[in-house]
């Protein structure tokens, strides 16, 4: 089992205890001098209540105790059966004392230094219950070691099944910190202190208001950048001043060759200038040298304050991670794995708008860990590894990044296996996937509708999942993806994350005239090349770097620009490396690098090609910022190297004229349900009542795209028409797609060393599975 | 407008009962979201010689003499994006997507004259305008159909229609300038 972490659900109970705890506080104050105040007394056990329920959810089950006896009591003098009067206010401080030193140490093990038992026993005989006070005694032996039997209690069974760990890591976590204990009476005055001590300490804030704060200091660090620009335009006019002085005496020396009458008429005119140069550049280098220094000292105010807000919206990963351990038990049961999840690092704190992006990427990475990485037990044992898995989740700070980890020990990924499949669904080419180094292949999974599966079933293979997470990491949260990976040993998924999606470095760099801003993380390199360096390939252009040759393309044609400045010199490319692929951007002109703050590109605007948002430079120009995935995708679709984007199936099959499938099918009604089904999908369908009636059909020269077969038919099986097609060596290129009513695991499995390319069962049969699938596999 | 007689007709004239009713119902719910009372308020404009309308609950605010930085490969009918105190609003041509020659043409980053910055809840852009007008007051009810000699391209974008001193001014639908681009790529 894996370390659940409450402690921020804690920290939540925590602040409502706090204004709780006041409102209970105050209220015995204002009863004890108006005891019959019914208003007053209502909203009391509204609030004890509310207490009660609230502990009970977290697992603080002293507390809820202590709350149900003071309602116990405050029912009765509701209703009259009880008067209220100084004993009931002195037990209930006594109560809530306790409740707030419990509150304070929740899950400490100081926690079992609160008297509950003797709270919670006069609070009973104050409710004059006898018969209640036996089962606060069973209910309430508040040492830590008695918790598990709490998951007996239906309200509190769901939080309370972790409640053994919780007390344990929470014990581990905190010792460093909890405090000494004082002994015996101290803890009432204690008590008080920490509740003031919080209230004065905390705050809380809609996070509305934190956003509309960091909206406000982005702007100032926008005319910060705008400030700086402007301390290098005036050294740049301090430097013009000096010149026009050195020039100003050069000519006052040739003047003195003037005659002597001109010279007097000049003399006064020529005093006044000289003066005149001397000032200006003596005022403007000091004005330059004064707005530098206020610059740089505003900037690490500016910066200060920056990370300070930024602060501000920063939680800790547990936020996030806390919920994996249960998908890991999910997803272990689903792929009937066996799997332990180790969380390391959960309070490495990252940017509240990054968490909530950075969810959805680490749920499709572990269960692609659990579901390719985790080898079945019986392998592992036989490959000389423990037989449970271990996932292991860690994230750290590294500068301003965060970096996530999630490791496995699984089976690893196979460089060459990627290789293969990418080359068969056209990703790649055979001489680009000779040319990709093992990392560059392991990259490849994270293509858009990318599988290795050598079978496609319900669950998997379907090639959905890793893209998103590319989607996530790179293009949303401005991030990096790497894959180490041994074969055999296991996988490390390492995700980079810049701490703010504010602001990011950028090339900026001009195209026909306008202003572009390019992410410097995908930027592999910048150079200014010789025309004579670009050679010509099959029509396409093409530079050697570095033992490599990267295909080159005008940014001016992928972003539809008209430029014709071809400048005669040497051609600007930025080289971009990005999911295993490289290409040369040929730009017209690098700008520089700097800091840049990032802006949507508006509300009406949702979605731009090639655009991935917009940022304001020094003087409120506009700049656009380049979206490094659309421009891959879009410049290797320009230099031929995709081949075809999976992305539109639909419309390849189409260009290539109906495509044609032969259906093996003994039972009348499928054969004809499945006929149906691909003939409106605008596919030629052959149909062959057997196996064996089928195989005959293909040797005598019938090439379809895809073979449907069923399994059990006479003559000839589905199971033996695959092994058939696949032993033959002009058929085994077509895929077969099993479809039957046989489920069962190992039917599946022989399915799959038949040779079988998919496999429906018809329990989830439909349309789209069936179209959907065989559109996969014949692309 | 009555049936003609014979079969054709009949169906010409219930095809044409279908459109005017998706039109009334188009229009009843762009009233819903005005302010109900009897008169809408309108903010009147030209493209080239032509009138027309915003309703004046969803403009924003007038913007003159700005920068248009020209962003690559949208729909035509955007011409860039401007800052505006710090937000990026897209602007918009109207006059080609309701196939109105207009004076204002597209040249990169150059400056243009005028536009009405129109908003709803989910969207903002700023539409260029050769003129812009007055804020008149209508009756509700004086918002007939959009003209039935509009092709359908324009249809779409018109709301409605409202006779004003002599001359015939178009009410322009919002909702459809304002719809979001590329959320479906």
């Amino acid at each position: 089992m894996v370390e659940f972490d409450r402690s921020a659900f804690i920290a939540k109970f925590q602040e409502e205890a706090t204004d709780l705890l006041q409102r209970l506080n105050e209220g015995i104050i204002t009863l004890e001098a108006d005891p019959s105040n019914r208003p007053l007394i209502d909203q009391w056990l509204r609030d004890a209540h509310t207490l009660k329920g609230s502990s009970r959810m977290v697992g603080l089950m002293e507390i809820s105790d202590i709350a149900h006896r003071m309602e116990d009591v405050m029912v009765k003098v509701r209703d009259g059966d009880m008067t209220y009067g100084p004993d009931i206010t002195d037990a209930f401080f006594e109560a809530l004392d306790t409740v707030v030193f419990l509150a304070e140490h929740a899950g400490k093990p100081t926690a079992a230094e609160a008297d509950v038992e003797g709270v919670t026993g006069r609070l009973a005989v104050l409710a004059g219950s006898t018969e209640g006070a036996t089962p606060v005694k069973a209910e309430t032996p508040t040492k830590a070691p008695d918790l598990p039997k709490r998951e007996a209690e239906p309200d509190a069974a769901h939080v309370a099944m972790e409640a053994p760990e919780e007390a344990q890591v929470t014990a581990s976590e905190s010792e460093a910190e909890s405090r000494p204990v004082a002994e015996g009476g101290g803890k009432r005055s204690k008590a008080d202190d920490t509740l003031h001590s919080k209230e004065q300490t905390t705050v809380r804030i809609r996070t509305s208001q934190v956003d509309r704060l960091l909206n406000l200091v982005s702007e100032v660090v926008i005319s910060q950048i705008k400030d700086e620009q402007r301390v290098r335009d005036l050294r740049g006019a301090a430097a013009g001043a000096a010149d026009a002085l050195q020039v100003w005496s050069r000519i006052k020396t040739m003047l003195s060759a003037l005659p002597h009458e001109a010279q007097t008429a000049l003399d006064a005119d020529l005093h006044v200038l000289d003066d005149l140069l001397v000032e200006q550049r003596k005022h403007i280098v000091s004005l330059a040298k004064d707005y530098a220094d206020d610059s740089s000292r505003i900037s690490t105010v500016v910066s200060d304050l920056q990370a300070r807000a930024m602060e501000l919206r920063m939680l800790p990963v547990s936020t996030v991670f806390n919920t994996f351990p249960r998908a890991m038990r999910d997803l272990a049961k689903t792929f009937k794995k066996d799997v332990d999840l180790i969380i390391q690092g959960g309070d490495t704190e990252l940017d509240k708008k990054v968490l909530e992006e950075i969810n959805d990427p680490l749920v499709h990475i572990m269960r692609n860990a659990v579901d390719h990485g985790i080898e079945p037990s019986a392998d592992r044992v036989a490959a000389g590894k423990p037989a449970k898995g271990t996932i292991t989740l860690s994230a750290r700070q590294e500068g301003d990044h965060i970096v996530i980890e999630i490791a496995d020990d699984g089976a690893g990924i196979d460089p060459e296996r990627v290789k293969a499949a990418a080359v068969r669904k056209g990703y790649i080419t055979e001489s680009e996937a000779k040319a990709l180094s093992d990392r560059e292949a392991r990259y490849l999974i994270f293509e858009k509708g990318f599988s290795t599966a050598a079978i496609i079933t319900e669950i998997s293979g379907r090639g959905v999942g890793m893209d998103v997470v590319r989607e996530f990491v790179v293009e949303r949260l401005k991030g990096s993806l790497d894959i180490d990976s041994e074969f055999g040993r296991g996988s490390t998924f390492r995700l980079t994350i810049p701490l703010t999606l504010a602001i990011i470095r950028a090339l900026l760099l001009r195209v026909g005239g306008q202003t572009f801003a390019l992410p410097t993380t995908s930027i592999e390199e910048t150079a200014r090349v010789e025309r004579s360096a670009v050679i010509k390939v099959e029509g396409h252009e093409v530079i050697r770097r570095q033992r490599r040759t990267v295909p080159l393309v005008h940014l001016r044609d992928i972003l539809g620009i008209d430029s014709t400045s071809d400048a005669n010199g040497k051609i600007p490319i930025a080289t971009l490396g990005f999911s295993g692929h490289r290409i040369g951007l040929m730009v017209d002109e690098f700008v520089g690098e700097q800091q840049i703050v990032i802006k949507t590109l508006g509300s009406h605007l949702k979605r731009v090609d090639n655009v991935a948002g917009v940022t304001i430079l020094g003087a409120g120009e506009i700049v656009p910022i380049l979206n490094v995935p659309d421009l891959m995708e879009n410049g290797r679709q320009m230099t031929g190297l995709r081949v075809r984007h999976p992305g539109h199936v639909e419309k390849d099959v189409k260009h290539k004229g109906p495509g044609r499938i032969l259906i093996c099918e003994d039972s009348f009604t499928t054969r004809e349900l499945e006929r149906s089904i691909f003939e409106a999908a605008g596919y030629e369908v052959e149909t062959a009542t057997d196996g064996a009636i089928g195989l005959s059909r293909l040797r005598e020269g019938l090439v379809p795209d895809a073979v449907v077969t069923d399994v059990q038919m006479p003559n000839m099986t589905g199971f033996e028409l695959t092994r058939a097609i696949k032993a033959d060596n002009v058929l085994k290129a077509i895929p077969v797609i099993i479809v039957t009513s046989l489920e069962r695991d190992e039917e599946k499995a022989e399915g799959i060393s038949a040779g079988a390319d998919a496999y429906i069962t018809k329990s989830v049969f439909n349309q789209d599975t069936l179209l959907d699938t065989v559109e996969r596999l014949i692309r | 407008m009555t049936p003609s007689g014979g079969d054709n007709g009949d169906l010409r004239y219930a095809k044409m009962q279908d459109v005017l009713r998706a039109r009334a119902a188009s229009l009843a719910q762009s009233q819903e979201e005005e302010v109900s009372v009897d008169a809408l308020g309108l903010l009147l404009f030209r493209l080239g010689e032509e009138w027309y309308a915003f309703p004046i609950d969803g403009v924003r605010e007038i913007y003159n003499d700005f920068m248009v930085t020209r962003i690559p490969r949208v729909p035509e009918f955007i011409l860039g994006v401007v800052n505006v105190r710090g937000e990026i609003v897209s602007v918009t041509d109207l006059g080609t997507l309701i196939r109105v020659p207009s004076r204002t043409h597209q040249s990169i980053e150059s400056v243009m004259p005028a536009a009405i910055i129109v908003a709803n809840e989910s969207s903002v852009t700023a539409v260029v305008v050769d003129e812009i007008g007055d804020i008149v007051e209508v009756p509700h009810d004086s918002i007939e159909a959009a003209l039935s000699t509009l092709d359908k391209a324009q249809a779409e974008f018109m709301a409605g229609s409202v006779y004003l001193t002599g001359r015939l001014v178009g009410l322009v639908n919002l909702r459809k300038i304002l719809e979001p681009i590329g959320e479906t790529v």
